[in-house]
């Protein structure tokens, strides 16, 4: 017997087959994919639209990702969100209609979004979209949304695009401070505070990264060393942070999801790499980040808390360890009569104020619940909105921006402490100014519910 | 010159993951003439039970031994159970089985183990070697890798080479008939090679989620890195397969460090395209094809 015998023509041309659908695996793990065509509808963008809304009940859905690479964290908001809501519903709703709130997974995936948005259009018929949730996924669907007349609020999201062109996107509003104004707000801090650093910069390779890059560059340019971008998906971070511990790199601005800032502090141990750390706040999460780092053998990373102790972050509104906060006390009482299982984070937070402002807009529009109504009422009373943000909302009819600034704070032990005052900001070259609205200091109403 | 260094131990570490579950591939490839591609939810399903067992507070190691025999069970359940239907019919359905093993696999870990993301300890240390003041980034963790990966390597040769079942493997993945004539229980054999080869594809998954993050879909982009390490290497050839994994994930590496991380996975589409189009025998493909 031979030892090895020729290959059959039938076996070469399975490894071609194969190959051809490992080829179209990557292609999948690239992304690529466009949206659905149909799902256009008949755009009744006008006045007169009240879909969704009923005697005694307003429907609204969300888009979130409740699995995948950016769920860990990110899918916690809607059950603060869904908490807060059945928190009104049980003390009678607004105006005598229950919300009903519908959350669909997207697992951060645009195509997906596009196809859970139309079966909340077409399906479950919502009046509006509340928080949904990132910047690649939002995009596929901020214009379906838009031409469609639909309410887009409170997208979690920090991008521009939210905010900055009403004329396009007359529907959508921002909630979370724009990655922009918060570059440029800590950008400003190390020109003042550190003017030595070496700084490097780690970025998610999006919107986020590069809106967060511009603002930074307003106050630094060369004292950047180094510029590492990660994609979303890609695990093996290993190679940006030897880069910028090759550049020499003192202080490092990151801005990506709290994934990548458990994966770059790995990498870091493993490359022995101990810069002086700025994570933006949507990756900071200290609570999540440590639970994803609290395993490790050698005791190298001792607990949740200490994993991220010394870095620098921002904040726009209260989180779990302000308990003596009286917004933070209500969230407490929310998710201690309404909460699913598991503790009160500061996602579930997140959710839970977004969900405050949409109900304040409810509160405020009256009875007569259209869909135009909505939004005309946020451009003229979105700014003097009380709530847990920390400074204001920019909404007006030119701007629909969200929360106008944030402090930035170092985190030590289970808290922070704060580094500066709250300071508020806008896109472009506005100046960044201490914030005088008093936002801050508000407390919610007794009843826990706008009036 | 430091960042040069780290870029090319990542490299290594991560290919030798990579050359890992491309052994599992060669492996299965020969011992029954199927490109398994649910072997990357094999491997996460089995590391899950490793995560289980640590979290159940007993040690790294008794979890590992956990995971690698519940691969070889898995392994043979899966092939007596469900792909052996298929023996006999057209190869390309056994193909399309494992991927839709691939899902079904893939929905159910996250149904019974939760989708988030959960770290997966290490038995060695996850800090880097130092060498004189500076750190290197090649870890305990990481040296067991190669090693591991390198012995796997040598039994599969020995295996293949000089053992009778390893001739018996491969007679009856070659010619089941005529292996039949010849007094081989073909069956028990197919059945062994599934076994082997998710025991392999375990040791990989292990090996990728030490002192790293862990969810349903970690394991998903090492099938693809894998089966271009496994084509790189002729599909054959288990040394093939380690040098092709050691190839590409220094290659990617590089790209990720010096180029940039979004065309990791094009330079992967692109290897495996210009292998496929110039080496369709691969790089180290042991059969050279005859024409007659």
């Amino acid at each position: 017997m031979t030892r090895r015998n020729t290959r059959s023509p039938r076996s070469a041309g399975l490894t071609g087959l194969a190959g051809l659908v490992a080829t179209t695996l990557v292609l999948t793990a690239c992304g690529a994919g466009g949206r659905d065509d149909d799902g256009d509808g008949d755009g009744n963008g006008g006045g007169a639209s009240d879909v969704g809304v009923t005697e005694d009940s307003v429907t609204i859905g969300g888009h979130f990702p409740l699995t995948g690479v950016a769920a860990p964290g990110y899918s916690e908001i809607p059950t603060g969100a869904k908490a807060y809501f059945d928190y009104v519903n049980a003390n009678g709703g607004i105006h005598g209609r229950k919300i009903e709130y519908i959350v669909k997974d997207d697992g951060y995936n645009p195509t997906n979004t596009s196809k859970v948005t139309d079966e909340l259009l077409l399906q479950d018929e919502i009046f509006a979209m509340v928080g949904g949730l990132g910047t690649p996924t939002h995009s596929a669907v901020v214009d379906q949304l838009n031409a469609e007349g639909v309410p887009d609020l409170f997208v979690s999201s920090g991008s521009l695009m939210w905010g900055d062109d009403v004329e396009a996107r007359p529907m959508t509003f921002g909630w979370q401070p724009d990655y922009e104004s918060e570059g440029k707000i800590i950008g400003q801090y190390v020109a003042e505070n550190m003017p030595d650093a070496k700084v490097g910069l780690f970025l998610q390779d999006d919107d986020l990264g590069e809106d967060a890059e511009k603002g930074v560059r307003q106050f630094l340019d060369e004292e950047i060393v180094a510029v590492e971008r990660y994609t979303s998906g890609n695990t093996d971070v290993g190679p940006q942070i030897a880069g910028l511990q090759g550049a020499g790199a003192d202080l490092v601005l990151s801005f990506n999801t709290p994934s990548y800032t458990a994966l770059a502090q790995l990498v870091s141990m493993k490359l022995g790499y101990k810069p002086k750390w700025f994570v933006a706040s949507i990756g900071s999460d200290p609570n999540l980040v440590g639970s994803l780092l609290s395993q490790f053998s050698e005791g190298a990373i001792k607990d949740g808390a200490s994993a991220l102790e010394g870095v620098m972050t921002s904040e726009y509104i209260p989180g779990t360890d302000q308990t003596d906060d009286p917004w933070v006390q209500l969230w407490q009482k929310v998710w201690d009569e309404h909460g699913a299982k598991g503790e009160l984070t500061n996602y579930r937070i997140y959710g839970m104020s977004h969900a405050y402002a949409f109900v304040q807009a409810l509160q405020g529009v009256g009875e007569d619940l259209t869909r135009e109504g909505l939004v005309e009422w946020l451009e003229e009373n979105g700014e003097g909105l009380e709530g847990p943000q920390l400074a204001p909302f920019r909404y007006s009819a030119d701007s629909h921006m969200g929360i106008a600034g944030m402090r930035l704070a170092e985190i030590k032990g289970d808290t922070t402490e704060p580094l500066t005052p709250v300071l508020v900001t806008d896109i472009g070259d506005a100046e960044i100014t201490e914030d005088s609205s008093g936002q801050a200091d508000d407390a919610p109403p007794e009843s826990g519910i706008p009036e | 010159m430091q960042q040069l260094l780290n870029t090319a131990l990542g490299g290594l570490t991560l290919g030798a993951v990579y050359a890992a579950f491309a052994l599992a591939l060669v492996l299965i490839w020969r011992s029954t003439r199927v490109v398994n591609f649910a072997q990357a939810p094999m491997a996460m399903v089995t590391t899950f039970i490793a995560l289980v067992v640590i979290d159940a507070g007993y040690s790294y190691w008794l979890g590992f031994a956990a995971a690698l025999v519940s691969g070889l069970l898995l392994g043979a359940l899966l092939e007596r159970l469900v792909v052996r239907h298929v023996d006999g019919k057209a190869e390309i359905n056994a193909v399309i089985l494992t991927l839709g093993l691939f899902i079904v696999l893939h929905s159910l870990a996250a149904v019974v183990f939760g989708n988030e993301y959960r770290s997966f300890p290490a038995p060695f240390g996850i800090r880097g070697f130092e060498v004189g003041d500076r750190t290197i980034a090649l870890t305990g963790f990481g040296v067991f890798t190669l090693v591991a990966v390198l012995v796997v390597m040598g039994l599969l040769v020995l295996l293949f080479r000089f053992t009778d079942l390893g001739l018996k493997m491969r007679a009856s993945a070659f010619n089941a008939e005529v292996a039949r004539l010849l007094g081989v229980q073909v069956g028990r054999m197919k059945t062994l090679g599934w076994a082997l080869a998710s025991l392999v594809g375990s040791l990989a998954g292990l090996l990728i989620a030490g002192g790293s993050l862990v969810h349903p879909g970690y394991m998903d982009s090492i099938v693809v890195y894998g089966f271009v390490a496994a084509v790189l290497g002729g599909l054959d050839s288990p040394a093939g397969a380690v040098v092709g994994g050691l190839v590409l994930g220094l290659s990617l590496s590089f790209v990720s460090g010096y180029v940039g991380s979004q065309l990791v996975a094009l330079a992967a589409l692109l290897i495996l395209m210009l292998v496929l189009m110039l080496k369709p025998g691969g790089l180290f493909s042991s059969t050279t094809a005859r024409r007659v």
